[in-house]
This record gives structure tokens, C-alpha cells and sequence, in this order.
């Protein structure tokens, strides 16, 4: 008996990194998952390596815009016939400078690549999730959510934007079965890590090994997190006995945030 | 497999709710517990409802006094060899006042049974644990580890001195395959809850027992109190190896009432 047995869940951003890592958890624990991606190639190969046959559909899409996104949630129903769970997962950003010097387009593309984003995703998803009287939606902060560093404010800007919207959303929606947290994860090194690490390091004047162990020697285990650990938190909180936990944003940090 | 295969645990208050529930649990992943409580009697009750045969044993000793903590790992770890996860779960208060009426021995009583116990515990746990480069502590501490509710105060200062201690020494073992997390139950219906529930709600201005309990439940996001399986749950991940990465958290089950 898995515990998201018969459930169906819709990751955005599922083809890699920490999306995949829960997609896989999630179908090891008996659901059914929607992923997406951008990219049709990263589908079907994220879909092959899976090797979960009918338990895993690939959808293609941007989540920059409310018609993207409603596309991924309502094409999980299409498909799978409900929604479950809910994880905006994808995310990020790029472009980074200290605030004196931030453009506008790159404050507002993080925000609207996080934050609208997991709140086109979120509502959309509540359209279902209400009628049915239950849900799980999960949402990707970062230990950036609760502290904020500097040079990375689009970054942190939109994370903690997204723990609002989580907070609120769970005292909407409390007592209709459905509950609403975020995961914030220290720094992982995921290939968006990978991407956007070095010019973010530039940004904030360092080398981006100086990124990473500024963020490892934060943290208690002088290490970075792993994807594996954002997944079985995802299941525990998609679970049925995540039932009493909402309006929360749980630290997968491996000690670095101070709350 | 179960998620604690072959793990041992110890968990101070353990024969009933809340450290009951995780002792269950614990058993069910595969794992072994010590349960601890004051009564024999109760002792004996727990063991023989929870039929786990030589999975689980009972030691008798008040969680407010150094040498039953100490005790209780000891034992623990002469029963069964090892000591993998450390619950300070005991904890709660005896006679509720403002601090305007608090009298000294009820401030003491609280200090030891829930501050000093999690101490105690959690030192002799890690000077066991350290050595052997892995371990879970486990602490039991509230909503009123972050909130600070009138008429509790022995109660709300103890939970957030938990969790200083849990983030203080999550990071003086964080190397060492050890992790010490605190978890933050909202309300649950707990016999230390029915037990003093009703001096409670009069040290806060209610009106009794179910006035406590709507105020609580009203406060968070599921307007209904918690339950001891949902404190469970999240017990049995933090002292999983999934949890290896997840050390010095105040891990919320209370049903949006903190925000934060």
C-alpha cells in the first residue's frame, strides 16, 4: 500500500531536478503524475527513464503565462480524470544584480516564473480541488523564502511572495480538505543550480564554488541538500497523514534558516 | 522494509498519546522502543495493547528528574544495544498560572520537565550517538515554541527554549550523521490536555475545557485539533534516513495556526 495510492498529482517542471525526483517518489508511492517541461526531447526522455508506463503523462508547457499554466493543471484532469496534488515546482531565475542595479525585466521575469506562476497553477488547480473537497498543493519556496541574501533579491523577492500566497490560501481552504504548504529547500545542485550558479555568483561578486560553500557553510551538515530530500517531504505532506499540516513552509536545509 | 528497520528508540512519556502514537508507529517501520512513564501500571497497559513483543519495553521514571532521563537511554541502550532516535516527548504544565501568580515551584517544575528533561536527554543521547556518527533526536515542543499564550507562560518559555537548544545543537553535530529536530504540534486532545485543560482555560480567561479547545482549533486553518498519528507521521520521517539532510527544523503539524 503506497500512501498516495490512487492519487494523481500535476508537477510542473517535472522533467528533472527536484520535480523529477518527487515524480518518481510519488508514482514508487502508487499516483499517477503529470510532469512538464518546455521541452517535448526532456519529456520523452524523462518519460523513458521513469519507465512507469501508463502512470506518468508528459505535458509540454510554459508556466510564464495563465494560459500555460492552465493548460498543465486542466490537461492533468483531462488526462488522469482529477487532481490530487498539486506541485508548482518549477521555477527560478536569472539576470541577477544587487538591487541598485536590477532591471525591471529581470524582476519581473522571476516573478512571473515563480510567484504568478505558482499562483496561476494554484488557482487553477483549486477550481478542481474545491468541488471535490480535497487537495494537496505544494509550493516551491526556498530557504531564500525565509532569509534573503544578497545580490538574489528577484530571487528571494518572488520566494517569499510565494510563502504569502501559501499562507493565505491555506486559511481559505482549511477546512475544505485540501492543504496548502511550501517546501524550502537549501541550495541543491540541480542543473537550473548549474545553469544559473555561476552568473548569480558573479552577481554577488564570487566564484560559484564561493557560492556553494557560502550556502554549505550555513547549514549544519556543511553540505548541500538533494533533490531526494524535497521529494519524500512532498510525500509526506501529499499523504494522507500530511492532512493536519498547512499553511506551512517547511525548511529541507539541513539547518540553515533560523526559523 | 520498513522505513526504521532495525533501529532503536527511546521516548520519554511514551506509554500514552502523543509518544504512544509514535512508539506505534515506530514499531509498525520495523523499528525497536523504550517507552517511559511514571506509572507501572501504565507501563504494563502500554506493552500489552501494543503486542510487539520484544520490540518494545517500559521504564518506569519521572521525565522531570535527571537521573530517570539519563536512566531511561541507559536502559534503553542495555536492552538493545544501541540508541538510534532519542524522543523527548514528556512535557506539559500542573498548575496553570499568569505570571503575576506563578509561584516558584510550579516555574521549577516546569523548567525540568520540559526544558531540562530535553537536556539531559539530549546530551547523555549524543554522547552515545556522536561516537557512533549517527543518531535522531527528537524534540517534542508546541505552537507555544513560536506563539506565547496568556496563562502558560512556564509552558511557552520552556517550548522556546526547546527549540534554541534543538538549533544549537543541531549545528554542533550536523557533521556527524546526527540530526535534532524539534516538532511543533498545534493542539491535540492529549490526557495531559484533558487533564489540565480546564485550569488552563481559566488561567487564560476562558470559560473551560471546550472553550480551550474551540479557541485553539479556531485559530488555525482546520479549525480541528491534531491528532497524535499526524505527530506520528512526522516523527517516523524525521528519524528515517530520508530525513538525513533535515536537522535544526521547528517542524510545524498544527494546522496553520503559526505563522511561521
Amino acid at each position: 500500500m503506497g500512501a498516495l495510492d490512487g492519487r494523481v498529482a500535476c508537477i510542473t517542471g517535472g522533467t528533472r531536478g527536484i520535480g523529477r525526483a518527487t515524480a518518481e517518489a510519488f508514482v514508487r508511492e502508487g499516483a499517477k503524475v503529470v510532469i512538464n517541461g518546455r521541452s517535448p526531447e526532456k519529456g520523452e526522455q524523462a518519460l523513458a527513464e521513469m519507465n512507469a508506463g501508463d502512470a506518468v503523462h508528459f505535458i509540454a508547457g510554459d508556466v510564464k503565462s495563465r494560459e500555460g499554466c492552465e493548460a498543465i493543471v486542466n490537461g492533468c484532469v483531462d488526462h488522469f480524470g482529477k487532481i490530487d496534488i498539486l506541485f508548482a515546482n518549477a521555477g527560478g531565475a536569472s539576470n541577477h544584480a544587487p538591487v541598485a542595479d536590477l532591471t525591471d525585466e529581470a524582476m519581473q521575469d522571476s516573478l512571473v516564473w515563480n510567484f504568478w506562476h505558482t499562483f496561476w497553477t494554484m488557482q487553477t488547480a483549486l477550481k478542481h480541488m474545491i468541488p471535490q473537497e480535497s487537495g494537496r498543493i505544494i509550493t516551491m519556496s526556498s530557504v531564500e523564502g525565509k532569509v534573503g541574501k544578497p545580490g538574489v533579491s528577484i530571487y528571494v523577492a518572488a520566494k517569499h511572495a510565494i510563502n504569502g500566497i501559501t499562507k493565505s490560501a491555506a486559511q481559505e481552504v482549511g477546512t475544505l480538505g485540501i492543504t496548502v504548504n511550501s517546501v524550502c529547500p537549501g541550495a541543491i545542485e540541480t542543473d537550473i543550480m548549474l545553469a544559473e550558479g555561476p552568473p548569480a555568483a558573479e552577481a554577488m561578486g564570487m566564484t560559484y564554488d564561493e557560492l556553494i560553500n557560502w550556502f554549505t557553510s550555513e547549514s549544519a551538515i556543511k553540505r548541500l541538500n538533494e533533490v531526494e530530500d524535497v521529494a519524500e517531504v512532498c510525500v509526506l505532506l501529499a499523504s494522507d497523514a500530511g492532512a493536519g499540516i498547512t499553511g506551512s513552509m517547511i525548511s529541507i536545509d539541513g539547518g540553515s534558516s533560523p526559523y | 522494509m520498513g522505513k526504521l528497520d532495525g533501529k532503536v528508540a527511546c521516548i520519554t512519556g511514551g506509554t500514552r498519546s502523543i509518544g504512544r502514537a509514535m512508539a506505534e508507529a515506530f514499531v509498525a517501520e520495523g523499528g525497536k522502543v523504550v517507552v517511559n512513564g511514571r506509572s507501572e501500571e501504565k507501563g504494563a497497559t502500554c506493552l500489552a495493547e501494543m503486542d510487539a513483543g520484544d520490540n518494545a519495553a517500559f521504564y518506569a521514571g519521572d521525565a522531570s528528574k535527571q537521573d530517570a532521563v539519563e536512566g531511561l537511554i541507559d536502559f534503553t541502550i542495555e536492552t538493545y544495544g544501541q540508541l538510534d532516535v532519542c524522543c523527548l516527548n514528556s512535557g506539559g504544565v500542573n498548575m496553570t498560572a499568569p505570571v503575576a501568580q506563578m509561584s516558584d515551584e510550579e516555574w521549577n517544575l516546569e523548567i525540568d520537565w520540559n526544558l531540562n528533561q530535553v537536556f539531559w536527554g539530549m546530551r547523555r543521547a549524543l554522547q552515545h550517538m556522536i561516537p557512533r556518527e549517527s543518531g535522531r533526536v527528537l524534540v517534542t515542543s508546541s505552537v507555544e515554541g513560536k506563539l506565547g499564550k496568556p496563562g502558560i507562560p512556564g509552558y511557552a518559555a520552556t517550548k522556546h527554549a526547546v527549540n534554541g537548544l534543538v538549533k544549537a545543537a543541531a549545528h554542533e553535530v550536523g557533521t556527524m550523521g546526527i540530526t535534532v529536530n524539534s516538532i511543533l504540534p498545534g493542539l491535540i486532545e492529549t490526557d495531559i490536555v484533558r487533564d489540565t485543560g480546564e485550569d488552563s482555560a481559566i488561567a487564560m480567561g476562558l470559560e473551560g475545557y471546550d472553550a480551550l479547545i474551540e479557541m485553539f482549533s479556531q485559530e488555525s486553518a482546520i479549525k480541528r485539533p491534531n491528532t497524535v498519528e499526524e505527530v506520528a507521521a512526522v516523527a517516523v520521517f524525521l528519524a528515517s534516513d530520508s530525513a538525513k539532510n533535515i536537522t535544526g527544523t521547528m517542524f510545524p503539524v498544527d494546522g496553520g495556526t503559526m505563522p511561521y
